[in-house]
């Protein structure tokens, strides 16, 4: 391990409150457990995992941080496919092409091939620009990881241990700085493990009550206070026991923001099961889950006292 | 650096002085009994919680607790175990002392172990030795006339799968290597290096031209490759299927294997009166391992039907598994489903919806012009993309080759 660079004063990287302040800034509300692992992601340069249901903020906790850190944001969304030269690199062949049609004649073989085969010519993808982002080095978000196929994991696994890669044509690649790695993953496979042992990893749960309304507050400022309260009461209560078994997919945080926005444009002041019906689209997205939000359940979960 | 202040005493509490080594020593056996709790771990990941000890400071509980899940856990559920244990061993020095005793092999007076789950008090108990309590398992009889009726009530019997006796052992290994199941394949997103296909493989097509002096002498192209379709397959293993469950699944792991192989999805569930998950046995190379496991998971064994509710229970919990609607979904069920109808055809809508295929191997069919009249049959027959019917499958043989069969349709 190299040793742990002292950080200056004010940066958000002081400690853990200095960054919980910080993300709070921009608009993120993280709890003090995720906070912590995001301080030991960029105090110990490890890549940070983070798995949870969809909509609970894994993509937007990498935006933030760039944002709080001043580092460039790199974007890799993983698919299935996803093959070596469009993540790392790939050389501009057209342009190799022109260079060497216009070299024509002129030199050898193996001249030709050193003049081609220049930096010039490299067209760099994510994890490359990530090695080669200047000093402060850059925020890498490597989107929904459990996308990609298994090879790719192998790949990974090599480059987020060295942070290296090497290129035949150019020789080896290292980091000018150690990017701030932050892999999600939805869970519709299990990683490798070798890939998790040189992860940290969170699991980011649903933003408990209070978090939620101030995230919604932050949001959708222009949502009256009675309302934005409603929102995130319900919304939490669909998440937990005995509503939750209703439904495939609970909404997130981003439904709910959503839907809070819905109703700020449809004027509506209070909820009540008519409007929570009507605008039930916002906040599921499977015809089985719309239709078992009845107006009993909403009923139910709109009473003040209950849960 | 560390952040542990020299002139805090109060900071020494919790986990000890780092500086003296006891907080070394405290992560390194919370860590060992964390492994016994079945959390996987290596000595690397110790080393890196000392560390990130040192990051955060040992001030604040919680922090240390995040810290050290943050870097010890790596799975979504051994979350609670790490929870669980790191409550019952760092709740006051002196409880983690006696715990740490407690530990060691041979401890005398064991402390009273707080009321934990299971795993987690095993644990904190000292090891016991490998292979105490072997389990008798009686031998599975093959009865060919027992009388096939679903059971409508709900049975709850553990399967006693016994490894494969060395006949067995060799009929599936000869099944396997004479009835090649064809997996369908699909043009994978990847791409090789071929001479067909709409893109120009540029590197190699200019790795030639640089030989030649800068002229291409011929375009090599991206070819997509093939790959097979993931699987999802479901065993029947009620009453009605019950002689037939343990070959077939010995043989149905033995078949995919080169779909394993070749890193392409295999799930595979069992049901009879609930769903048991038996992918990760199915990983298993070994076949012995994968029944035993399998054995040791499914606790409906020669019960009743109910595979809508079953198949509601895929929805509910595992519906992320069928990524991309291009799974190959093979039910292997006689069809006696004693569920509500209306379930099923619910769920088997759905099912379809989300998959590529749907394929019903029906094993029942002893009788010549059957037609599948039954409630549950009906439904899986309107519902599905093929059924075979396999007449007096008395054989494991002949099992293997409808299933070989369906595959093709």
């Amino acid at each position: 391990m190299p040793p742990i660079p002292a950080p200056a004063a004010p940066t958000p990287l002081a400690s853990i409150d200095a960054l919980i302040a910080a993300l709070q800034t921009v608009g993120y509300y993280a709890d003090r457990r995720l906070a912590t692992a995001v301080f030991l992601a960029l105090r110990l340069q490890r890549p940070l995992l983070l798995e949870g249901e969809p909509g609970v903020g894994k993509t937007e906790l990498a935006k933030a941080l760039a944002q709080v850190l001043g580092r460039e944001l790199l974007r890799l969304q993983c698919y299935d496919g996803l093959e070596q030269r469009e993540a790392l690199y790939e050389w501009n062949y057209a342009a190799q092409l022109l260079h060497l049609r216009a070299a024509e004649g002129r030199g050898t073989v193996e001249e030709a091939e050193r003049e081609v085969y220049q930096p010039h010519y490299l067209i760099r993808r994510p994890l490359l620009q990530a090695l080669q982002a200047p000093a402060p080095g850059a925020v890498l978000l490597i989107d929904e990881v459990d996308r990609a196929d298994e090879p790719f994991e192998a790949f990974l696994l090599e480059y987020l241990g060295e942070y290296q890669v090497s290129i035949p044509e150019l020789g080896t690649v290292r980091a000018v700085a150690t990017p701030l790695t932050v892999l999600t993953s939805n869970r519709t496979r299990e990683l490798n493990d070798a890939v998790k042992r040189r992860c940290l990893y969170h699991w980011l749960d649903y933003p408990e009550r209070e978090r939620e309304l101030a995230i919604v507050r932050a949001r959708v400022p222009e949502a009256p206070a009675a309302l934005a309260e409603q929102v995130a009461g319900f919304v939490h209560r669909l998440r937990s026991a005995p509503y939750a078994g209703h439904f495939q997919r609970a909404p997130g945080i981003a439904e709910s923001v959503e839907w809070a926005k819905a109703l700020v444009a449809l004027d509506a002041l209070l909820l009540d099961p008519e409007v929570v019906q009507s605008t039930a689209g916002v906040l599921f997205k499977q015809r089985e889950d719309v239709a078992a939000l009845s107006t009993e359940l909403i009923t139910e979960a709109l009473s003040p006292e209950g849960a | 650096m560390t952040r542990v202040a020299p002139d805090a005493p109060a900071r020494r509490s919790l986990l000890g002085d780092a500086r003296r080594g006891k907080l070394a020593d405290n992560v390194v056996a919370f860590g060992r009994a964390l492994r016994r709790a079945g959390v996987p771990l290596d000595a690397a990941r110790i080393a890196l919680a000392q560390q990130a000890l040192q990051c955060v400071g040992v001030e604040r509980r919680g922090d240390v607790a995040a810290a050290l899940e943050a870097v010890l856990v790596s799975r979504e559920q051994d979350r609670a175990v790490f929870r669980e244990l790191f409550d019952a061993f760092f709740r006051d020095p002196d409880l983690a002392h006696k715990l740490l005793a407690q530990m060691l092999p041979r401890a005398e007076a064991p402390a009273a172990p707080p009321p934990q789950r299971p795993r987690v008090r095993e644990a904190l108990q000292p090891p016991r030795p490998p292979g105490a309590a072997p389990r008798t398992q009686p031998d599975q009889s093959v009865d060919l006339d027992a009388a096939m009726t679903a059971s409508e009530r709900v049975r709850l019997r553990q399967a006693d799968f016994n490894q494969l006796s060395a006949s067995e052992y060799t009929l599936v290994e000869r099944l396997v290597r004479d009835i090649a199941l064809a997996v369908p394949e699909v043009r994978a997103r990847r791409t090789r290096a071929g001479w067909r296909g709409p893109r120009v493989h540029w590197g190699r097509t200019l790795q030639g031209a640089a030989h030649s002096g800068g002229e291409v002498m011929a375009l090599h192209r991206l070819q997509r490759r093939r790959q097979p379709l993931p699987l999802l397959l479901l065993v029947d293993v009620s009453g009605s299927m019950e002689r037939y469950a343990r070959l077939l699944l010995a043989f149905l792991h033995a078949a995919t294997r080169q779909v394993q192989g070749q890193r392409v999805r295999r799930d595979v569930f069992t049901f009879g009166t609930r769903l048991t998950d038996l992918t990760a046995a199915f990983r298993l190379s070994d076949t012995d391992a994968m029944l035993q496991q399998a054995g040791g998971a499914i606790e409906d064994f020669a019960g009743g039907t109910r595979l809508g509710d079953s198949l509601a229970t895929l929805r509910q919990r595992h519906a992320r598994r069928l990524v991309g609607r291009r799974t190959l979904v093979l039910i292997v069920s006689d069809g006696l489903d004693t569920g509500e109808p209306q379930v099923l055809a619910r769920e088997l809508t759905w099912l379809r919806r989300h998959t590529r295929r749907l394929l019903w191997l029906n094993p029942l069919l002893r009788f010549d012009g059957y037609t599948p009249s039954a409630r549950g049959a009906a439904v899986l027959h309107r519902a599905c993309d093929g059924m075979l019917a396999v007449h007096n499958i008395s054989r494991l043989h002949d099992l293997a080759r409808g299933i070989a069969q369906i595959l093709k349709t």
